[in-house]
């Protein structure tokens, strides 16, 4: 037990007090025991608390790593899913704060401050408690309590929960953080995208960074930062939490040259090709049933077969920049698992892998610097002009890979991050470690959510969620302990009564068992509620709200439970409230139609074949 | 998908293809830059010149005592295609122009002018290390050439205009040609406004003889080696600069078997190029032999300017579309 009372007495660090700690501890041996920990007996083989590290991928899509069917090579992370467990059914929230903020705190965006996301509070939600745009201080953060519960708890890489000195990383819970606390930017330096934020804000340890190490890189830097945070206090005995919440690969796609051109012409083929193959070994592996069906290319995008040759290959360029982008992300990851087995910590430390929500389809550059003569355009115009296709990956380059290459990140789903279609909120993720005790490389199919990180690592730890923070009352978590999944007692940890609701942006969605009801803004949705079911249709071909109304009515029901719940307020204003004049108007999507652009020539008999008559 | 969206890389194809630059004896930087298969280029060239040495004459046979200028101009053709997989080019190289001197003796002075065509020349270039050949715009767009070696050919049609009365022409009377290895070695990225290549040009002149130099002598000339350096780099996307250097070694003229002297000179020079347009490119430099100050030492020095308008017929009627999708 020395460890963990020596773990206890961190408690005070914190400005956490009264019931955590002793919850905690009194929680501690029991969680243990539930998720297959070694009992504890003596002293000298006490229970080694597993260590924690959370890999977080900035847009990593569904079918990005190879483990969940892609050609992009990820064989660090896919080892992970090999020693442990792969969850096809796992679900975060539809944009990146939101997600994080569900797995920070363990509760609904509308309550923990992400009810909307910073740049897009709309005007009837300001001032409403929940959605002040950052983390608030109404929620307990997982760091604060493991950090209690006697874990060292790191954190490199994005942040965006916060930028002010009480909402940092440091301040929220982490003992050591190199944290960017904007949303996005420049991978190299400190350039940001607008012309009023033109600077990205960095943290390390609590102090706000004057400039960026001289080598910087951010997957490599936060990727060397966490290494020297573990190593600093390694032998001290304590387990840790690291939570890497890698920039990587959200745009723009700035990588090292070797990185670029590992596949050079291979998705000159086209998205059709790509998601294909990716479906076809998603089912190959058992991800995904065998009559998955692909959800329909979006309308707005071409058949790549019509491109010519040069269209077909800057787009594909811009794929490969995507796949070089996880492919560094795995390499750096790579060198932390390595480490960790030189130094001893491998085997008793808990991966758990995920996108933060799904790949990004939405043109982001184009909406900040977009229109000339605004502020952000000349900002823009002498901070991320670097477009010859030779120069993507470089700094001052902005490039992203459109919606037809976040479909494909998405394979089978439909749509991408924004929106409450699957293709916006599903995500893999892969569990590994001590805890794990399903067969190596099983595949679960139970339903998870972000949320269920907060009980599922507290249970790890040992710790249990308090009901008061300074005399505060918490709000109550939304999700499940994974414990029993993990430990092969359950296949989820949701009965078919419990549900799952997201709201963004007014998008908003709920899943109950395998149905699934959701409303998105006209064209991607149609301004209307539409019923899916997931288990026939996961890729969300088919709208059965008029088929069964009654499920409709149910779900509703349950819609409205949440609304209530959480003070969902839906936006008067949205990111997509003008989407419908901007895109083309909706048509289905055909193969082969119209015939005019797929007919070749005709070629007549040989023998039928003359010359013009003088 | 907006169409402006898939059709924006053409402008970045069209700075490629302008990557066409001049042809002449002393090869400019940037001169053997590969474009798109079934790219064409037609440089004009205005040369002004003065040294001891037909300006004309790419064997450089000094005449003693001579005080040569000239005004030439060169015009020609060029097209880009693939050959087995790699990037060739041919051109039909023409010259043209003016060029007067006096040449004293001791006793006397006289003064000399030729004016007409000189002997076109066809080259033939094809790139055997490097990358393949762009044979759409794709493979445009994805070049960048490393490290390319080439193999150049030429050869000169001995038809322009001769006169035996004098050592000044604008035609050399006799066959002659070249082999030659240029080399383009990129330094760093090959993106427009960053660009920075080290090129070189290696060659062996060859020429047969003129059985008629002044008045029915035999005029002889060794093998002459030339190398063609350049450090280049852009300044801008549509702006780059050059430090050229030359070098001549060999070349030993005999005139009824009277051997002069041989060639060893070294020669600095600097060049600028700009993108006027997505078509036409100007560029201007230039170089000057640094003279041992002998009378018997080939003395030059040159100003060039020249003016090169590329196109290809894809790229164009991109263009046109492209233009008439705004209208």
């Amino acid at each position: 037990m020395t460890r963990v009372q020596e773990g206890s007495t961190q408690a005070g660090i914190t400005r956490r007090r009264g019931l955590t700690g002793t919850l905690g501890r009194v929680g501690m041996i029991g969680a243990m025991v539930a998720l297959g920990v070694p009992a504890v007996s003596t002293a000298a083989d006490a229970p080694r608390r597993p260590n924690i590290v959370i890999i977080l991928g900035d847009d990593l899509g569904y079918a990005d790593m190879g483990s969940f069917g892609s050609e992009i090579r990820t064989p660090n992370l896919d080892a992970l899913a090999a020693n442990g467990t792969r969850f096809t059914n796992f679900y975060t929230h539809a944009t990146c704060s939101p997600t994080r903020s569900m797995l920070l705190s363990g509760v609904d965006t509308h309550v923990n401050g992400l009810g909307n996301m910073d740049e897009w509070t709309a005007p009837n939600q300001l001032g409403v408690p929940g959605y002040e745009g950052h983390l608030n201080h109404r929620v307990a953060t997982l760091p604060e309590l493991l950090r209690e519960a006697g874990y060292h708890t790191y954190m490199v890489g994005k942040w965006h929960l916060g930028k002010a000195p009480d909402l940092i990383p440091a301040a929220r819970g982490f003992e050591r953080d190199f944290s960017l606390l904007d949303g996005a930017g420049s991978y190299w330096d400190m350039t940001s995208f607008t012309a009023l934020s033109p600077r990205s804000l960095f943290t390390e340890d609590g102090k706000y960074l004057r400039s960026l190490p001289s080598d910087y890189y951010a997957t490599k830097t936060y990727t060397d930062k966490l290494i020297d945070f573990i190593d600093a206090n390694r032998g001290d005995g304590k387990p840790f939490f690291a939570y890497v919440a890698h920039q990587a690969p959200h745009d723009p796609y700035h990588l090292p040259k070797d990185w670029r051109s590992r596949h050079v012409g291979e998705y000159d083929k086209g998205w059709d090709a790509v998601r294909q193959a990716r479906l076809k070994r998603q089912i190959e592996m058992g991800i995904l049933p065998k009559d998955t069906d692909l959800s329909e290319r979006m309308w707005f995008i071409p058949d790549p077969i019509v491109l010519a040759p040069v269209a077909r290959a800057m787009l594909g360029k811009k794929m490969e920049l995507y796949a070089g982008m996880v492919e560094n992300l795995d390499f750096h990851t790579g060198r932390l698992i390595e480490h960790l087995k030189e130094i001893g910590e491998y085997d008793n430390t808990v991966f758990i892998v995920f996108g933060d929500n799904g790949a990004e389809g939405t043109d982001l550059f184009a909406m900040i610097a977009g229109s000339p003569g605004t502020l952000n355009y000349l900002f823009a115009a002498k901070n991320w002009s670097n477009t010859h296709p030779n120069a993507w990956g470089d700094p001052g380059s902005y490039v992203a890979y459109g919606p037809m290459w976040a479909q494909v990140s998405m394979t089978p789903f439909s749509q991408y991050k924004g929106w409450v279609a699957e293709g916006g909120i599903r995500n893999a993720l892969i569990v590994s470690g001590p805890v794990v005790k399903r067969p190596k490389g099983d595949i679960n199919h139970g339903v998870m959510h972000v949320a269920d990180l907060m009980p599922t690592l507290l249970e790890i730890a040992g710790a249990t969620y308090p009901k008061t923070e300074g005399g505060q009352e918490l709000p109550p978590l939304i999700g499940k302990s994974w414990g029993p999944v993990l430990a092969g007692k359950a296949e989820s940890p949701r009965t078919e009564k419990d549900y799952l609701a997201w709201e963004i942006f007014g998008n908003h969605a709920v899943r109950q068992g395998d149905w699934k009801l959701r409303w998105q803004y006209k064209p991607l949705g149609k301004g209307a509620w539409e019923l899916f079911d997931l288990r026939t249709d996961p890729g969300e071909r088919k709208d059965l709200a008029a088929e069964r109304p009654d499920k409709v009515k149910a779900l509703l029901a349950v819609w409205d439970e949440y609304k209530k719940a959480n003070n969902v307020i839906l936006p008067s204003r949205s990111m997509f409230e003008t989407l419908d004049d901007q895109l083309p108007p909706r048509t289905p999507v055909d193969p082969g139609y119209p015939p005019l652009i797929y007919k070749r020539q005709f070629v007549p008999p040989q023998d039928m074949l003359a010359d013009p008559k003088p | 998908m907006r169409r402006v969206a898939l059709l924006r890389w053409i402008p970045a194809v069209l700075l490629a293809l302008c990557a066409l630059l001049p042809l002449t004896a002393e090869a400019q930087a940037r001169y053997y830059w590969k474009s798109l298969d079934g790219a064409n280029v037609v440089p004009f060239i205005f040369e002004t010149l003065s040294g001891n040495a037909n300006p004309a004459d790419p064997a450089h046979t000094v005449v003693p005592g001579a005080n040569v200028t000239g005004t030439l101009g060169v015009a020609g053709y060029t097209r880009m295609f693939s050959l087995f997989d790699r990037g060739a080019m041919a051109a039909l190289i023409v010259p043209m122009g003016h060029i007067s001197g006096e040449i004293r003796t001791p006793l006397t002075t006289t003064s000399q002018s030729a004016n007409g065509f000189g002997d076109p020349m066809l080259e033939f270039d094809i790139n055997v290390v490097g990358p393949r050949a762009q044979k759409n715009l794709a493979d445009v767009v994805r070049y960048e050439p490393g490290f390319s070696l080439d193999v150049l050919t030429d050869l000169a049609f001995p038809i322009g205009q001769y006169s035996n009365t004098q050592p000044l022409n604008l035609g050399q009377n006799r066959w002659y040609g070249r082999l030659g290895l240029p080399v383009v070695w990129q330094l760093g990225p090959w993106v427009p406004g960053e660009r920075t290549t080290i090129e070189a040009l290696p060659a062996l002149w060859w020429f047969a003889n003129n059985t008629n130099y002044l008045e029915g002598q035999t005029l002889a000339t060794d093998v002459l080696f030339q190398l063609d350096g350049h450090v280049t780099r852009d300044l801008t996307a549509s702006l780059w600069v050059s430090l050229d250097i030359l070098w001549y070694l060999g070349g030993t003229t005999a005139i009824n078997g009277v051997a002069g002297d041989k060639l060893n000179n070294f020669g600095i020079g600097a060049t600028a190029g700009y993108q006027i347009t997505e078509n036409l490119t100007l560029t201007a430099g230039y170089l000057m032999l640094v003279s041992s100050g002998s009378p018997n030492s080939l003395q030059m020095d040159r100003f060039t300017f020249s003016l090169l308008y590329g196109w290809h017929s894809l790229v164009e009627g991109a263009r046109r579309l492209e233009e008439s999708s705004k209208k």
